[in-house]
């Protein structure tokens, strides 16, 4: 065989590997991990309300998709299996925070331990406001 | 004579809130098939009130709740598709029809018929589709399912992705309501 069609075959291939791992590693890109980053912001939960509440796409642009830390008191507290969600401060005027199935499985005995009126502090991803749910996290982790 | 006024009113404040049942919890699951590619999203963050006195009911959820098993399907999602910073939420406001021809104290599911307007990615829409409703000890939890369609919410969608994206995108959405007691 030609040296130069060797070449040519070894470029190829080499090419081929690479093209088809970048797409696999592309299609297969890791998801956020909220849990190992550190907020972008840290806070009171009423501070996060009344920021979203004073100029909602203000507020959009400066916490949307972000990771916010929050400091609260739970106002209301729903288990349903492994989906737990805790709201802070107030039921309608408040910070709705879905915890992540990881949070809640490593918490279990602290989860059922928890009370409307306890202090708590969630890190999670913010997603905005609504009008029912007020500031809504999600993939939200217990900080303390 | 004002002390009466005043038990009437408390009395219809009382009746008017247990009126109305809320979750806070509901969910919203989209599906699209293609021999290409398969997309499905869940949202666990959708909120909703059903007035059980006219059968009112309003629901909204934000589109950045929706999660994917592909980390770059949720970026694509939300960047170019339902471009989630400039329409943030999506809203349903309706009815369901003929709601007081439904027996609230009888156990069951029923078919039901749903119309209202529905926003999605800024454009809104009217839909009428169909649904269920059970009521199971004083319980009541509403499902549906509907196909929505990209071009109607003015969801572009590239050419070299056409044939792996459908038009018509399936919703499947669930509700657990509770009463709403708020003091």
């Amino acid at each position: 065989m030609k040296k130069s069609i060797k070449i040519f075959l070894v470029i190829i291939v080499v090419g081929l590997v690479t093209g088809l791992s970048t797409v696999y590693y592309v299609f297969n890109m890791p998801h956020r991990n909220i849990e190992k980053e550190s907020p972008s912001f840290t806070m009171d939960a009423s501070a996060l309300y009344g920021d979203f509440s004073k100029d909602e796409v203000l507020a959009n642009d400066k916490y949307a998709d972000k990771v916010v830390e929050v400091k609260g008191e739970i106002a209301e507290l729903t288990v349903e299996n492994y989906q737990v969600s805790i709201v802070l401060n107030d039921e309608m005027e408040g910070v709705n925070c879905a915890l992540d199935s990881l949070t809640v499985v490593k918490n279990k005995e602290m989860i059922k331990l928890l009370k409307i009126g306890d202090a708590i502090i969630l890190k999670g991803k913010c997603d905005g406001f609504d009008m029912i749910m007020g500031v809504v996290l999600t993939q939200c982790f217990i900080v303390k | 004579m004002r002390y009466l006024l005043l038990v009437v009113f408390a009395t219809v404040l009382l009746t008017a809130s247990a009126q109305k049942q809320i979750t806070k919890t509901g969910t919203i699951e989209i599906f699209s098939e293609t021999p290409l590619f398969t997309i499905e999203g869940t949202n666990k963050k959708v909120a909703s009130i059903l007035n059980t006195e006219n059968g009112e009911v309003v629901a909204s959820t934000l589109v950045r709740s929706f999660k994917f098993h592909e980390a770059l399907v949720e970026e694509h999602f939300n960047e170019n598709y339902m471009e989630s910073h400039a329409f943030p939420k999506s809203i349903f406001k309706g009815r369901i029809i003929d709601f007081s021809s439904l027996d609230l104290s009888k156990d069951g599911t029923y078919d039901i018929m749903i119309e209202g307007k529905l926003t999605i990615h800024g454009e809104t829409n009217y839909v009428k589709e169909k649904g269920t409703i059970t009521f199971a000890d004083g319980i009541i939890s509403a499902s549906t399912e509907f196909p929505v369609s990209l071009k109607a919410y003015k969801i572009r969608v590239e050419k070299a992705y056409t044939k792996a994206i459908q038009d018509e995108i399936l919703l499947k959405i669930h509700f657990n309501y509770k009463p709403y007691s708020k003091k």
